[in-house]
Parts: C-alpha cells; structure tokens; sequence
C-alpha cells in the first residue's frame, strides 16, 4: 500500500510546480480507495499452478512433501528405478506439508496433478471423488503392482467407495512418548498395552505431586493436553467402540461423547495434572511441546517422529501405547502418506511401475528404510528392521507388540472435511481451555462446525 | 466499480489542479484518443486479465460450491446465507476485524501526526529521523519482521520477560487468546512512518504566515492547533485515514506469520482476510471465500462512503474556498 500512497501524491506532483501545494484532494482520495478495494479481490484467486515440459522418451512427474533425509533417500531409489527403465525421466518435486498440500490442490483445480502423486489420508476422498486421481484395481490385477505381501485391511485405507485409487507407502501408529526415570521417581509402572485413562490419569497426579520444577521455575506436569489432537480423541473413542465418522457425512459420536472427554481432561488440567493452557498453544512440535521444553513427562504423538524425542532429550524416552478403555486399544495402523496416479497422466503403466519399485523392490526398500514409518509390505519390513537399533528399533517392536495385542480394524479413509474438521478440534479446545466455553458449550460447537462442513 | 474509476482515476486528479472550476463540463471528446490507448494498452490489458476478469470469476464463484476438485454448482444465495446466519466464526471474524480497526488506526494515525509535529519543529537532522520512522514502514509488512515481533512477544520471549520483570505476567502474548490481536495491533502502529511522511509534508505546506498572524493576534500553542493546523491539515489527515481503514481491513500477513497460519490461539487473531483464506485455501470452500471476499468489498465500499460523506462537515480545502 505504501506504493499506491506515493502514486497518488506522485500523480500531482509534476503539474504543481506553480506553487500550490501537493495536499491530496478529495477525488485522488477517491482513486487511492478505489485501488485500494480493488486489492481486496485480487488477492484471493491469484495462486497458479506449474506446469512440466516434454522431452523426448517419457517423463514421469512424482512429487511428494517431506524433510531432507527423506528427500535424500527418495532422489536415490528414483536414480535406481531410472537406471533399470532406460527412456523413463522422472522429474520430481517436493516441499513441506502445508504448502505441499496447497500447491496439489491448485494443480488438481487445473487438472495438473503428477503422474505419481502422495497424498495424504485424508485427501483420499476428495481426490478419489474429484477425479483426480484414478483407480488402481486394473494395474493391480495385472499385477503390475503387487500388493501379496501387504496386509489387506491395511490396503484398504487407501479405498474411496470400493475401488483402490492409492497404496500405503508406509503405516504409523500412535503412541505415548514418556521420560522412564520421572515415572519410575513416581512410582508408576511401565505402562502396558492395556493400561487405562484411569492409570493415566493416576499417574499424571502422582507426578504433578512430587512439586518438581522446570528449568525457568514452572510447575512440572505428567504430559501434554491431548484434548486439542483429533487423534488422540479418535483413539479414545475406538477404545469405546465408536469411531470419528460413521461414513462420509456423518460423525460416529455424539455431544455427549465429546463432552465427556473434554471434562475429563479439563478436570486434571484444572488440577495442574497435565499441560497449562499457555503451554498447549505453544505446542507445535517436539521442541514447543511440554516435554520438549521440560515442562512435562510425557508427549502423545507418532512412531515416526519418536526418534526426534529421544534425539533432543535422551535415552530415558520410550514409546508406550496410547491408554484404553477398559483394555480395549483404540489405536490402529494408520497409513502415514499414500501413493496414487493423477487421472490425467499420459503414462499411467510406468506410472505404476514406479509405485511398484518403491513400494515392493527390496533395494528401493533398504534405501528408503523408516523414512515413511514401517514399510507396507512385511518382507521389505522385516528385513530393513534387521539394520534398526536405538529409538528406531523401540518403534518397530512398538508395532509388532501391538500388531500380537490386536487391534480392531483401521476406518476407511476420513471424509474431505476432515482437514478443516480437525483444525476445529484443536481451535474449538482452545477455546474451552482459556475458559471461553465449557466443555459441553465446546462440544455443541464442534459438533455444529463439524456438521457443516460435512454437508457442504 | 472500482477498476473503473481507477482508470480514470490519473486523469480526474490532473484535472483539480486546472485553474477552472471543478464542477465545469468535461471538454467535448478530443479527436485522436487512439494513442493514449495505446501507451496505455500494457496497462489495461493487465487490468482486464488480471483484475477485472478474476473479478467477474470471483463474483460468479460466490454463488456456488466450487471446492477446487469438483465442478462449481450452482448454489445462489446460499454461500451468503449461511455466512451471515449459520456460522459463528464468521462474525467473529468481522469483530475481531472492527476491534482491530478501531484500535489501530487511531493510534497509528494520532502517532503519526505526535512525531510529525515534533519532527517539523526540529531545525537539524530532520532527514535523518524522518528516514529512520520511516523505515518500519518499509520492513513492516515482510514476514521476516512478523516473525522476529513473534519472538519478541512469545513467551520466555523479550516483552514476556520485561513484563513479568514490573510483576505483570501474561507467559507471553502471542499464546494468549486475550491480548494476541495487540501484538498485531502494536506491529501495525509502529509502521506509522508512511502517513507520518504525508503528514509532514503537509504540516509543511501550512504557511507561517497563519501562525505569524494567530501569535500577534495572541493565540497560544494549542489553539494554534485547534485552528490552524488542524483545519489546514485535515485534506491529509482524511486522506490518511481512508487509506489506513481500508488497508486495515485487509491486514492477513501480521496475522497469518505471528499466529503460525491458524489465526490463534482460538481466533483470537482470526482477522477477516485470514478467515477468508482459510476457507478457501485449508478448507477447499473456494465460493465460501468468494462470498467473503465480495462481502468484504461492500462493506469496505460503504465504510469508505461513509467516511467521504462526514468529511464533507470535517475536511477543509483551500482550493475549494471560494465555491
């Protein structure tokens, strides 16, 4: 805007040289708002999309969101699939998950999505039923990608009514990341796969009462507030034998469910037992977290950025299982990011060609490692496990403990909604947390944001 | 409506600065128009491809679900319907908004106006202090700055600190739903350098005559003020004014870097803009946002005319003296 002031005072400046001076009138106001306004419009529909060029032979456009390490060992299984498939270019491009997800959703609008294309769970749906991408049940059949060593409920999480339009890349799994030497100072046994929200909420207690401090002198709690993180409320409503969404326009709880779980965690929060809201909003990585920052014991969060806990805080960090209801585990092998191909691409057989490479060929298999959680297809993972040690092989073992414990089968893909649907949940808990709502106030306004967006 | 009066816009403020009336006809059309268009065809033809044309979609888009992936339906009113009664986020974003509004400007503009003054009556090194208020103006808006006041008011960042130093304890502003949208407040008045340039130049313009004549006549400092430099001043301070609401309700990047994209804690730094891009943007509810972004067009328009209808009982111009 800056720029826009000048222009106008610059406008009248050349013919003023007679001595009058420059004091904007009424009509260069009237331009500089019109200018002004115009602005406010423009700004929303301007993010475009990048297109590819040809070249001779074929090229295969993949892109996929991720941190360095995994970039590194992507670009090196693609040079080895290039190598075996003389002709075959395959261009790629990555970025973080926000702007990953913004930039594929712009190219989708122009029907530019990549030929081979990760995606997220939760745009499965959308993708699925925007014809974005295609369905696989043809390639699959012919087997050009193999899908025997997979497990089949597991494969289903890349479904949208009936048909496989993308393939698990890898499968996460909730957990609970805990500091051993607090809880063994408190007295809490090592937390079992069937231990419940009671013992949780017990040992959250026994911690905040042994009055230890964190390094700038706040009051040291058993863990984060997990009532702001839609997985955590997912795992505690499967361990009550429901589920987030009862198909793909409807939930699968109630107010009162919801109501429930908030006024739970309320109560202990209220009771200096878990995270201080200041702390919950500042949560936003293992750094920002309470146990990152030394403020708690304990931290929900994922198998695959487990690692980065022990990395930051030592070896006194373990993954224990989320806590059930009654023993029964509401957690569940979650597909952390899939594999599809853009409806649009021109060479869909080499397409998936590439999806086969990395999801079954043992070599890309050893390359790619943990980088995307436990590999799909069980050879692949059990010989790459061989090589894990430390926080890497806690998690794996993580797995196959709860994989023995059993757990009920994984919910087809969330509805499109979900994205907004869970940045609600976080914002909505805020809102309760700071003493804007109470729980069940919070629970009804979820509920009717949720209900909405579910029906647009 | 606005981009057509921005292209006559150059044309009309060259015309008030014409020795005849303003209210006189326009001249009968010149022979020869032809070249003017074409200088101005780079122009025009970015205005049509650029803003008119994303405009006229815009608008269409508004009246339906376009979500990126499917094909927009038709949906007519509902997108606005449910805006303006079903969706309580949306009002609080127009409040958060207002509040924002009518807190920042002011102070902006009144800070704006102190250090003019003060620099006008300063003999030495107005330059340089003029340069160095200026300055915020042109960093203000970069992200690298929302980022770096984002420290500063987090907790265990600087003005944490410093407050709980005097007893007062807020564990930082930026995740505190109750004083966050003040953090942005703050970030936006210390760019007061741009309108404090303006009014600089025209507490400069103001003749020293007047305040010769309103001494000998025996007035004091302050209604020197009153009666002087304020009639003369107000063209500015109106011009000021309409510029800052305007781009006010527009504020989205002080918002969307210090609150990390989400417009938090609990909206509490949920600006209008934010909310907007949100929906379209996270959400995929691209007519929703059109929607909001028309609304926003409207409302802006008719504050902007509210304000031009009272300045006619409050701004004073010279040149219009002796109608």
């Amino acid at each position: 805007m800056v720029s826009t002031t000048h222009a106008a005072v610059g406008v009248s400046r050349p013919r003023d040289k007679g001595g009058r001076p420059p004091r904007p009138s009424r009509r260069a106001v009237l331009a500089v708002a019109a200018v002004g306004l115009s602005t406010a419009l423009t700004g929303t529909l301007s993010a475009c999309s990048a297109a590819s060029g040809d070249t001779s032979g074929i090229t295969l456009r993949f892109s996929w969101w991720g941190n360095d390490d995994r970039a590194a060992r992507t670009e090196k299984a693609i040079r080895l699939f290039e190598k075996e498939h003389p002709g075959v270019t395959v261009r790629t491009s990555n970025g973080d998950f926000t702007s990953y997800l913004q930039k594929l959703a712009t190219q989708a609008a122009g029907g530019g999505v990549p030929d081979v294309v990760q995606l997220d769970y939760r745009q499965i749906s959308q993708y699925a039923g925007g014809k974005a991408i295609m369905p696989l049940d043809g390639v699959i059949e012919d087997r050009t990608i193999r899908t025997s060593d997979m497990d089949k409920d597991f494969l289903r999480t890349g479904t949208y009514q009936g048909r496989q339009f993308a393939l698990p890349m890898g499968r996460g799994i909730t957990g609970y990341a805990y500091d051993s030497a607090v809880y063994r100072q408190a007295g809490i046994p090592t937390p079992q796969p069937s231990w419940t929200w009671q013992d949780w909420a017990k040992a959250n207690k026994k911690i905040a009462a042994l009055g230890m401090k964190s390094p700038d002198g706040r009051h040291f709690t058993g863990a984060n507030d997990g009532g702001g993180n839609e997985d955590v409320f997912e795992t505690w409503l499967r361990g009550r034998g429901k589920n987030l969404y009862a198909d793909q326009t409807k939930l699968g709880f109630t107010e009162d469910d919801l109501t429930a779980f908030w006024s739970f965690l309320n109560t202990l929060r209220e009771e200096g037992a878990i995270a201080q809201a200041r702390d919950t909003v500042q949560a936003k990585s293992t750094e920002t977290s309470p146990i990152g920052r030394r403020l708690g014991a304990a931290d929900f969060t994922w198998d695959a950025p487990f690692p980065g806990y022990t990395a930051l805080l030592g070896e006194n960090i373990h993954f224990a299982p989320v806590p059930t209801t009654g023993g029964h585990q509401g957690t569940y092998f979650k597909p952390s990011m899939l594999l599809g191909i853009g409806s649009r691409s021109k060479h869909p057989k080499e397409a998936a060609q590439l999806i086969d490479f990395l999801l079954n060929d043992p070599r890309a298999g050893d390359i790619l490692g943990f980088s995307r959680s436990t590999p799909p297809n069980r050879k692949i993972a059990a010989r790459v496990a061989k090589t894990l040690e430390g926080a890497e092989r806690e998690i794996y073992d993580y797995a196959q403990t709860m994989e023995k414990y059993g757990l009920d089968i994984p919910p087809t893909a969330p509805p499109p909604g979900d994205l907004a649907i869970q940045t609600a949940f976080k914002r909505i808990h805020q809102r309760m947390i700071y003493g804007m709502a109470t729980p069940r106030e919070a629970a009804r306004e979820f509920i009717d944001e949720a209900n909405r967006e579910l029906r647009s | 409506m606005s981009t057509v009066s921005t292209t006559r816009a150059p044309a009309r403020t060259v015309r008030t600065t014409d020795p005849r009336p303003r209210r006189s006809k326009r001249r009968p059309v010149r022979e020869r128009q032809w070249p003017a268009y074409v200088f101005l065809s780079p122009w025009m033809i970015g205005a049509v491809v650029l803003t008119l044309v994303p405009m006229a979609v815009s608008l269409y888009l508004s009246f339906t679900d376009y979500n990126l992936f499917d094909p927009p339906h038709w949906v007519g009113l509902r997108n606005y319907r449910e805006m303006l009664t079903e969706d309580p986020r949306y009002w609080r974003s127009v409040g958060t908004t207002m509040l924002y509004v009518v807190v920042a400007v002011p102070l902006k503009l009144g800070l704006a106006l102190g250090v003019a003054m003060l620099l006008k009556s300063l003999s030495r090194g107005r330059g340089f202090y003029r340069s160095a208020f200026y300055a915020p103006s042109l960093l203000g808006a970069s992200m690298s700055i929302a980022l770096v006041w984002k420290a500063l008011f987090n907790d265990g960042g600087t003005v944490a600190g410093v407050l709980d130093a005097v007893g007062i304890h807020t564990g930082g502003w930026v995740g505190n739903p109750h004083l966050a949208v003040y953090g942005v407040v703050l970030l936006t008045v210390w760019q007061f350098g741009a309108p404090m340039v303006i009014f600089l130049a025209g507490l400069q313009q103001i003749s020293p005559d007047l305040y010769e004549a309103a001494a000998l006549d025996g007035a004091g400092r302050r209604r020197q003020f009153m009666s002087i430099t304020v009639p003369m001043l107000s063209p500015v301070v109106f011009f000021n004014l309409v510029l800052e609401v305007i781009n006010s309700f527009q504020v989205f990047t002080p918002a969307f870097a210090i609150s990390g994209g989400d417009g938090g804690p609990a909206d509490s730094t949920m600006f209008y803009t934010l909310y907007l891009y949100e929906r379209g943007f996270t959400a995929s509810h691209m007519g929703y946002a059109a929607a909001m972004a028309w609304l926003l067009l409207i409302a802006v328009g008719a504050i902007t005319l509210i304000l031009f209808r009272t300045s006619r009982s409050w701004v004073f111009y010279a040149d219009e003296e002796g109608r």
